[in-house]
């Protein structure tokens, strides 16, 4: 088995966690629709107390805690194809690493932070709130390292000086496009409504929109990279054989 | 990469965009300027917009760690907004500086485990403090002990986040005078040094609420900022001449690494 045999299989994991995410997503009470920040302490504390709601808050979180960080083996792929660019040094492939573990950190402190809340409901309304906007303000801003990594991918390609290049121009056009979509949410903290709120048009449904748009195209373009590299190293095989 | 001559007769729009076509070092010279942007937002955004740095005491009461957080209600979620939007740099900053140990006589280890501390160290050592004040503003009706928990838990996850750069100096440092390549002169290596004994003055603030050694104190922060900025204008202009002596030629690229 070639090493880009592996790769693909690495690579098949992302349908199946993209289908075990939405599935998350759609579960947690708390997306459908988003939680109002201008919920009170005692709603918000109503909300966790809910016996319909405890266990979808719980298993949903938990899926999440399991399957959050599998963006990350992506992201490697995505650096190994970074590597096969025409560049001098290997900074954006080490910036692209420096990058991968960050988002999925953050989201776990917000992971946990849902868990907790609903780990003892019977907590004081205003501890519940606490857990609950620190876990709704660490999900909203945990933008930093998407962004980057958006940015240091776009700038690889642009700069990626060959008659074939690894990705397409409009590839790098795109991940700028899905980072100028990422950057609102950064602001989450300004207002409790309107469209920076957690809950808003910006923050949350531009931002995850921007996230799920950036799975999917990168998810496609990186399958059509690693499969071009495959049917280049076969024929560079086949060519071996006759000697 | 097809003139060996750098076009200075040029103007500087079109040098620049001559430099992002041909210069050789262009990678470099992009990282470097990352790494230069993001200090200069960095600093004002901690010490002008937000002004939660110099830190304030760690012995005020409750209402006066309310009133702080009701003066800065707008500045906290604007200006660590900023911070939240560009703080991908890092990784950038982080990256330029594993390709400097990359250049030296050392193992790759050296890069990539500075590679991992640092990227590790953004998290608790920088954004759970932005987190933490963004939701100590969020809610001004919030019951002030809670607003007391959320103060100490920003300025103590901020200043008692030490491991990571304590060891994550220390390897840039080993790896500086071991190097027999001398891309650094061996006293930027015990610079380092100074850095990561930063990192050992400001564990009391973690125990002391008052004087010299708390989160606020003329040695756990002042000393602590000093040796900092020093170590940061140091570093910039280390790399800067690093990457004006790395010679690519001016020849085809590499081959690609399949």
């Amino acid at each position: 088995m070639r090493r880009v045999d592996g790769e693909l299989i690495l690579w098949w994991t992302l349908p199946a966690a993209l289908i075990i995410w939405i599935a998350a997503f759609l579960l947690f009470p708390g997306f459908n629709p988003p939680m109002s920040p201008v919920m009170s302490a005692d709603q918000v504390a109503a909300f966790y107390r809910d016996p319909a709601h405890l266990p979808e808050i719980r298993y949903s979180m938990i899926v999440f805690n399991w399957f959050g960080v599998c963006l990350v083996p992506i992201l490697a792929l995505i650096a190994m194809q970074i590597r096969r660019m025409a560049h001098r040094t290997p900074i954006f492939s080490y910036a692209m690493l420096g990058c991968a573990a960050g988002g999925p950190t953050l989201f776990l402190i917000a992971n946990v932070c849902w868990l907790l809340a609903a780990f003892r409901p019977e907590r004081s309304p205003e501890l519940t709130q606490l857990l609950n906007d620190f876990a709704w303000v660490t999900f909203t801003i945990l933008v930093p390292y998407l962004i980057g990594q958006s940015v240091i991918l776009a700038l690889a390609i642009y700069l990626d000086d060959q008659p074939r290049p690894v990705f397409h121009r409009w590839v790098a056009h795109f991940n700028l496009l899905v980072a100028a979509a990422l950057v609102p949410a950064a602001f989450v903290g300004l207002s409790l409504s309107g469209p920076l709120a957690w809950d808003g048009v910006l923050s949350f449904w531009v931002k995850n929109g921007a996230i799920v748009a950036w799975i999917v195209v990168m998810g496609g373009v990186l399958g059509q990279a690693i499969h071009r590299q495959r049917g280049e190293q076969s024929r560079t095989d086949a060519g071996r054989v006759p000697a | 990469m097809t003139s060996a001559v750098t076009p200075r007769a040029l103007p500087l729009r079109r040098r620049l965009l001559w430099h992002c076509r041909n210069n050789p070092k262009r990678e470099l010279w992009l990282a470097w300027g990352t790494l230069v942007v993001f200090y200069n937002v960095f600093f004002p955004v901690f010490f002008v917009v937000t002004r939660v740095q110099p830190p304030p005491q760690p012995a005020w009461d409750l209402a006066t760690q309310v009133q702080w957080f009701h003066e800065r209600h707008l500045g906290i979620p604007l200006g660590f907004g900023i911070i939240f939007a560009i703080a991908g740099m890092t990784a950038v900053n982080n990256a330029l500086i594993a390709y400097s140990m990359r250049r030296m006589s050392v193992s790759r280890a050296f890069g990539y485990s500075y590679l991992l501390i640092y990227s590790l160290s953004a998290v608790p050592g920088l954004l759970l403090l932005c987190i933490a004040l963004i939701v100590g503003t969020l809610r001004p009706q919030r019951d002030p002990r809670l607003i007391g928990w959320l103060y100490d838990f920003a300025f103590l996850s901020f200043d008692g986040t030490m491991g990571v750069f304590l060891i994550g100096s220390l390897i840039w440092m080993l790896a500086i005078l071991l190097d027999k390549n001398r891309v650094f002169p061996k006293w930027f290596g015990y610079l380092n040094l100074c850095n990561a004994l930063t990192e050992v003055v400001v564990s009391p603030c973690w125990i002391f609420r008052r004087g010299v050694l708390a989160w606020n104190g003329q040695i756990a922060w002042w000393l602590d900022m000093v040796v900092f900025g020093v170590y940061t204008v140091a570093f910039i202009v280390m790399l800067f001449r690093m990457i004006q002596r790395e010679d690519f030629g001016t020849g085809p690229l590499p081959a690609r690494v399949a």
